[in-house]
Formats: structure tokens, C-alpha cells, sequence
């Protein structure tokens, strides 16, 4: 029972993680219809930027803030640069292209950063973990959820009650009727690329304080898969609840059937879940159907 | 209608979708300042497709004027991306309430005042809207999906609005409402023009209606304006009588049998 619940606890901790990757997919998604491959290398990049500025002797909270604004950037010129030509080209075309750029900035990473595994010296959270109640909880565990729930926070009153951000769901409703008004579909396109590569960012970072940083992170970016096609591709409480629900199966895969199956259940168990899933409900939990009035 | 120029003035464009379905043919239109100004025809006569040419929404739909220009207040906008057109004081309002459904319905009157940057004056423009539909008021916290028909019409309008315009292009406001409530938005519209100065260009297929509230109306078929006259004069004359308002009498009672006929009709048609 003790295990079962600290598996419980660490996987929905790691699942808020998740939920924040899951978000930046999402919103791609939602606005422009793209289905973004190369998330997972998105949140490669904010890990390794925020470690370098790390590793300069840069505080953790201003290295985080420094990786917020450079995937911002890159954000931008991404969507700028490779996928603004290709607005009303046939989706399969955008979504390879997503592909390629996935190898694209993989190699990037490599070529800059390497391939070995980095840590973030000194850690930035304490090691020792810390007791609530009956559990025992890492703090890296624990303060990484807190970020990454202040996060989603953010981003949702952003969409709530900002111009940009009300803009943004306007376009994802019905794009023409958000024309119509004078909403640049463009801009909206460029920031739901910069917010996603700002939230992949802060998720690959707290992942690399986690178990330490190399390409596999890029992998862990990719689980989110499983997770907004869960909730529902275009439902952000979804991506929330699909990530949670990936880091929970994660992690309780891995303490009961890892000795089984010895090896990578713990990676594939959301996979084979989410194809089970998709069997009974095919818009995953929260996914849009057109709102139908009788 | 001399003297003054007109806010908008289309001269003879043709339109393409994809680049050889030629649909419009060769339109002319003015629509003087302050004024309602009212384009009808049958179903793919052409009147979205023009609308959509003025807002610059055509191109969003692989669509493009091929010939003869669009002024706005003498300026040419025709090539000017949707953005610049509203930015200038255009709005459209498709066709079909395309309200965003999962917004609610005052967040969907603040996207209208996307490109009002201060916060002072959206606050103003929603007063001025919930000042022409109080039902909106009461709704303001709904999602937009689930309200009915009249008023997922009347956001629209309302957002539109929003936009502070100059010209408003509105596309078949009266589309599946029951009469009352076409009488109610049609009432409003017209206040707006007197009001609020903005000049309309209203698309629609009751005749009836359209030359009750526009004092000038162009008649469109098949991708050209077949004709084009005061209202008065439209209402007498004889084709008009027969093919528009004799067809589309929704302002009107409506007899079951005539209901039927209608119905007998449309399949010997098909
Ligand atoms: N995106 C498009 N691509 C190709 N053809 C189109 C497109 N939109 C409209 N058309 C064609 O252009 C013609 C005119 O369409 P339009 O929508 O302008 O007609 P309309 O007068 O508004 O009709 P309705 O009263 O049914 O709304 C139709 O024959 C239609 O098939
Ligand atoms: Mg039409």
C-alpha cells in the first residue's frame, strides 16, 4: 500500500511535467492544426539552454527565465521560417515536415551540446526528501510540480482574460470568423509555437533535474503523445489530465510489472494504454465534438 | 446620389477561386457614405463571394480578384490582406453566425475589440452593444454555443461592432430566425446606420425584408448584377415581384400548403 501510494504521488508529480508538454502540443494543435513531431526535441533544447546558463553560474530561477525567452524567440522563428510557407499546404506535408525538424534540432543538440549525460551541479533542489504525512516525497519531485502547475496557471489566465490569449482561442473556434475581425492568424500561428516551445522548455528542464540530461529527455518529450491524444488533441483541462494520467501508468507500470516484463515497460505501458483507450473512446476524453444544438 | 463620394466603390472585378473557377463576372457596386445598401439574389448568385472580396477574407479560401479594383474611401484595398481592410474600419459578418462557440459571449465581443488597444474603450464598446441588445447583457457569461439562434445572431452583429467600423458587409442576418426576431435585428440595424453613421452593405435573400431597411438594392445572378434601382422602384417591378418576392415571402404569413408547394417544388427542381 505504501508503495502503490508513493508511485501514485511521484507519478502525478512527474505527470504535471508531462501536462505542461502537453499543453504546448496542444495549443499547435488547437490553432493551426498541426501535429507537432518534434516536440520532444522542443524540450531538449529549453533543457539544455537552461543547463548552460545553469552551469555559468547563473541562479536556477534566472536561467529558467533566460530559457523562457530564448524559446520564445526560437519559437517564432520556427513557425516563421519553416512552417509559415506552408499554411494551406495538404496537413501530412506540415506534419513531416515537423519530423524533419525533429532530427534538424536533434542534431543541433548533439552537435552543441553532445551526447553525454549532464546534471545540473549543484543540484538545484535538496536531496533529501521530505515527509508528508505517510509519504516520502523527492523534492525535486515536489518543487517540479509546483512549477509546473504555476505554469499551466499562467498560460490558462493568459487565455482567459488576455487580448492575445482570447485571440488565440478565437482562431482555434473558427479561424475566417477571427479574420474577419483583423486577428493576424499568422501571429497566432507564431505564438502558440513560441508559448509551446516556452513550456516544452520549462518541462525539459525540470525532467533533466530529474534523472540528469541527455537525448532520452528528447523521448520523455514524446510521451506526451499518448497524453493529449488521451484528453482529447484539442482539449487543454485534457492535455492536463492526459499528462497526469501518463506520468501515474508511467510510474505504476514500472514499480509493479517492470519485474515481469524487465526492461522498458515503463515506456511502452502508455502507449499500449493509449491504444486500448482509443478502442472505446476515439476523441479521448475531453475532445471537441462540434457543439450541437437541438 | 451625387455630390458626395461613396464609402465603397467596386469597379467591374472578376472573381477566381483556385485560379480558373471564374465566379464573379464583372461587378459593379457603390455604396454611398452613411447609407444601407442591399445586394440580393438566389443561392450561388455570388453575394458571399462578393462580401468576402471587399473583406479580403477571399483569399483565406484560395480565392482572388482577377480584374477591375475595390475602393474605400478612395483608397484601393483589393490587394490588401484581411488584416489592413479591418484595420481600416471593415467588418463581414459570414454568413451562417459563426459565433465562437466555446468562448463565452462577452469574451467573443471582446475578440471584436481585438485590434482596440486600450482597455477604456472596450469597456465603452460593450456598453454601447449591450445598449442595442439587452439580451446580450443577460447572456454575457454564457458559452456562445449553447445560446439560441437569435442570439448567436445578435453576438455577431455585436462583435462586428466591437470593431468600431466604418462599413459593415452583413451576410443573410435573417437565415433560419423566426420572423419576430428578424424584425427585432432588423430594427437595430437600421438604428445602427442612423445612429452610429455606419454605412452597411446587407446581403440577402427576403427580398421582402432587405428593401424594407435598404433605400437602394442590386439585384445579382449567376456572378452578375442583372439590375440595380431605388427600392420603391424594385418593389414594382414586375421580374422582382415574381422571383424574389414572390419565392422568399418569410416576412409574411406562410400557409402550410404554400409550405408543401414550395417543397413540391424544389424536388421537381432537383
Ligand atoms: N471556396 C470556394 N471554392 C470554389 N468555389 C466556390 C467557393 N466558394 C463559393 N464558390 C462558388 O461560387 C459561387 C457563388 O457562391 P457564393 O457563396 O458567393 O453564393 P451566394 O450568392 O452567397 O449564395 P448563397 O445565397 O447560397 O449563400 C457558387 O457557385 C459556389 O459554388
Ligand atoms: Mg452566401
Amino acid at each position: 500500500m505504501e508503495l502503490f501510494l508513493m508511485t501514485l504521488t511521484t507519478g502525478i508529480m512527474v505527470g504535471g511535467i508531462y501536462a505542461l508538454i502537453a499543453l504546448g502540443w496542444v495549443l499547435i494543435y488547437k490553432c493551426s492544426g498541426v501535429l507537432n513531431l518534434a516536440m520532444g526535441e522542443l524540450t531538449l533544447i529549453g533543457a539544455y539552454v537552461s543547463l548552460s546558463f545553469y552551469s555559468m553560474g547563473i541562479p536556477f530561477l534566472l536561467a529558467l527565465l533566460f530559457s523562457l525567452i530564448i524559446g520564445f524567440i526560437l519559437g517564432i522563428l520556427t513557425e516563421r521560417i519553416f512552417l509559415d510557407r506552408l499554411i494551406g499546404e495538404p496537413i501530412l506535408t506540415v506534419i513531416m515536415v515537423t519530423v524533419g525538424l525533429s532530427f534538424f534540432f536533434r542534431g543541433i543538440v548533439e552537435l552543441i551540446w553532445g551526447t553525454d549525460t549532464r546534471v545540473f551541479t549543484p543540484p538545484v533542489f535538496p536531496l533529501e526528501p521530505i515527509h508528508i504525512g505517510p509519504l516520502i516525497v523527492g523534492q525535486v519531485y515536489l518543487w517540479s510540480f509546483v512549477a509546473a502547475i504555476i505554469l499551466l496557471c499562467i498560460f490558462v489566465v493568459f487565455f482567459q482574460y488576455t487580448r492575445w490569449g482570447l485571440a488565440m482561442q478565437a482562431t482555434a473556434d473558427d479561424e475566417m470568423a477571427a479574420l474577419s475581425l483583423g486577428v493576424s492568424a499568422r501571429f497566432v500561428y507564431a505564438t502558440a509555437w513560441a508559448i509551446a516551445f516556452m513550456a516544452a522548455g520549462v518541462g525539459g528542464t525540470l525532467l533533466g533535474n530529474i534523472n540528469g540530461l541527455n537525448i532520452s529527455v528528447g523521448y520523455l518529450g514524446l510521451l506526451v503523445l499518448p497524453a493529449v491524444v488521451l484528453g482529447g488533441l484539442n482539449s487543454v483541462p485534457g492535455a492536463i489530465m492526459g499528462g497526469i494520467i501518463i506520468g501515474v501508468l508511467q510510474n505504476l507500470s514500472g514499480a509493479y510489472l517492470d519485474r515481469y516484463f524487465p526492461g522498458g515497460v515503463k515506456e511502452i505501458a502508455p502507449f499500449v494504454f493509449m491504444a486500448v483507450f482509443l478502442l472505446f473512446k476515439p476523441y479521448g476524453l475531453w475532445g471537441w465534438e462540434r457543439i450541437e444544438r437541438v | 446620389m451625387a455630390g458626395e463620394e461613396p464609402i465603397l466603390k467596386i469597379n467591374n472585378i472578376e472573381v477566381k477561386y483556385h485560379e480558373v473557377i471564374l465566379v464573379l463576372k464583372g461587378v459593379s457596386i457603390e455604396v454611398p457614405k452613411r447609407s444601407i445598401v442591399a445586394l440580393l439574389g438566389a443561392n450561388g448568385a455570388g453575394k458571399s463571394t462578393t462580401l468576402k472580396a471587399i473583406s479580403g477574407l477571399l483569399k483565406h479560401e484560395n480565392g482572388e480578384v482577377t480584374d477591375g479594383s475595390i475602393e474605400f474611401m478612395g483608397e484601393r484595398i483589393d490587394r490588401l490582406s484581411a488584416e489592413k481592410i479591418a484595420k481600416m474600419g471593415i467588418v463581414q459578418v459570414i454568413e451562417g453566425r459563426r459565433v465562437f462557440e466555446h468562448l463565452t459571449v462577452e469574451q467573443n465581443l471582446k475578440v471584436g475589440a481585438h485590434l482596440r488597444r486600450d482597455g477604456r474603450s472596450i469597456k465603452e464598446g460593450l456598453e454601447m452593444v449591450y445598449n442595442y441588445f439587452p439580451r446580450l447583457r443577460e447572456k454575457r457569461n454564457e458559452i456562445a454555443g449553447f445560446v439560441s439562434g437569435g442570439e448567436q445572431q445578435m453576438t455577431v452583429v455585436g462583435r462586428a461592432l466591437m470593431t468600431n467600423p466604418k462599413l459593415i458587409l452583413l451576410d443573410e442576418p435573417s437565415m433560419g430566425l423566426a420572423p419576430l426576431l428578424i424584425h427585432e435585428i432588423f430594427n437595430i440595424i437600421t438604428r445602427l446606420n442612423r445612429e452610429e453613421n455606419i454605412s452597411i452593405l446587407l446581403v440577402e435573400q427576403n427580398a421582402k425584408l432587405a428593401l424594407n431597411v435598404a433605400p437602394y438594392a442590386y439585384v445579382m445572378e449567376n456572378g452578375r448584377i442583372v439590375m440595380d434601382d431605388t427600392a420603391e422602384r424594385l418593389r414594382e417591378n414586375p421580374d422582382i415581384k415574381d422571383f424574389y418576392l414572390g419565392l422568399t415571402d418569410v416576412g409574411g404569413r406562410k400557409s402550410f400548403r404554400d409550405v408543401k408547394h414550395y417543397k413540391r417544388r424544389k424536388r421537381w427542381l432537383t
